[in-house]
């Protein structure tokens, strides 16, 4: 099998079969897939925050939930697909430290999901399946033969959606 | 003032600071666990975030988190990550069991927390005592996970302000040579600004 390729934090790549994409240890991070499975083709980002601050200049725009989606769309249209054939999944999102964010659907976990959905929905992209909150870490792996994703955790073991 | 623009100077002078706050670290740990325990900085690094689940052993490494907030006169995170392995001898030492599987009880989840207070107040009470100001750590939390999870969290707020994150290695050594070494990690986050304010303070108490 070939090498998986790595997706780090505040980055994101995109390829297409029989390539493998894989984020590890994912805690309120969002990954964040999108595929299309005409040509076998699909992005994964591993992003950190829900958006950039207003007015602050962004050195990794992939870092951020709405500039990593605009990124790999941008990429994934240039490699010649088309937005009417893409699909999308989320992953990640966990609150990990429980008391860190009492009520938590103001933790930064919870607003990159909602941040994830609302960029989606805005431009046109339906999401299909999502493994996201939670209080546990996850690492997520892309087949780009099939666009399924494996999720894995100490937690929960593993899931396929 | 970022991370990126320290000089080697400064950067030995934040070491030799962590090196007498560790020192102090150690005193307290020893007395809660009964034996002699020293502390040792080997390594400051600055790391760009992306790196540090890489630098704690990789992103799927099994690890303990125990993370506090700076409160007083400088801002900051702080995050303890012990390898699992690390923990299990910690927890042998300080309750007197292992933990089973990934779940702690009450009483190493709290004894891990003391630890992390421990460590923590001791450090920023040696680090404020030679800054001139006071420093002390909030509540501990607590989180038991994949690295990549563990450290993604803290980052965070860091992350707002900037790419990079200054890590104190820390090897905890019993008395005897043959006694293993319990490696631990620990991480200051400063604000961008706490950052200015240390490295100002740390510059006069030293006389220029």
């Amino acid at each position: 099998m070939a090498d998986k390729l790595r997706v780090g934090i505040s980055d994101f790549q995109v390829a297409r079969a029989p390539e493998i994409l894989v984020s590890y240890g994912l805690g309120s991070c969002l990954g964040i897939v999108l595929y299309d499975a005409r040509l076998q083709l699909g992005g994964l980002a591993h992003t950190l925050l829900p958006g950039a601050r207003p007015g602050g200049k962004e050195s990794r725009p992939a870092k951020h939930v709405e500039g990593a989606i605009r990124l790999m769309v941008d990429e994934l249209l240039a490699a010649g697909s088309d937005l009417q054939y893409l699909t999308a999944k989320l992953a990640g999102g966990a609150n990990m430290f429980e008391s860190l964010n009492p009520g938590a659907d103001d933790g930064v976990g919870a607003r990159n999901i909602s941040m994830g959905r609302q960029v989606l929905a805005q431009i046109g992209i339906p999401l299909v399946a999502e493994d996201v909150g939670g209080n546990y870490g996850r690492t997520i792996e892309l087949d780009l033969a099939t666009g399924l994703l494996r999720v894995r955790s100490l937690r929960v073991g593993e899931l396929t959606i | 003032m970022t991370l990126v623009q320290l000089s080697d100077g400064q950067l030995d002078a934040l070491k030799e600071i962590s090196n007498i706050g560790m020192g102090h670290a150690a005193t307290a740990l020893s007395q809660l666990i009964g034996q002699t325990v020293h502390l040792r900085v080997p390594r400051i690094t600055i790391a760009e975030i992306a790196e540090m689940p890489d630098l704690v052993g990789g992103p799927e490494e099994v690890v303990v988190g125990i993370t506090m907030q700076i409160f007083g006169d400088a801002r900051g995170t702080i995050l303890l990550i012990f390898p699992r392995e690390s923990v299990q001898q910690l927890l042998v030492r300080l309750v007197g069991q292992k933990p089973k599987g990934l779940m702690f009880d009450e009483l190493s989840a709290s004894a891990l927390k003391e630890l992390g207070n421990i460590l923590a107040s001791a450090y920023l009470s040696a680090l404020g005592g030679l800054l001139h100001m006071t420093l002390f750590p909030s509540i501990p939390l607590l989180a038991y996970d994949m690295a990549g999870a563990v450290v993604d969290n803290v980052l965070i707020e860091l992350s707002q302000e900037g790419d990079l994150a200054l890590m104190v290695e820390t090897e905890f050594h019993g008395q005897s040579p043959s006694d293993e070494v319990i490696r631990g990690h620990f991480m200051i986050l400063p604000d961008p600004r706490t950052l200015d304010v240390l490295l100002e303070a740390g510059r006069c108490g030293h006389g220029g």
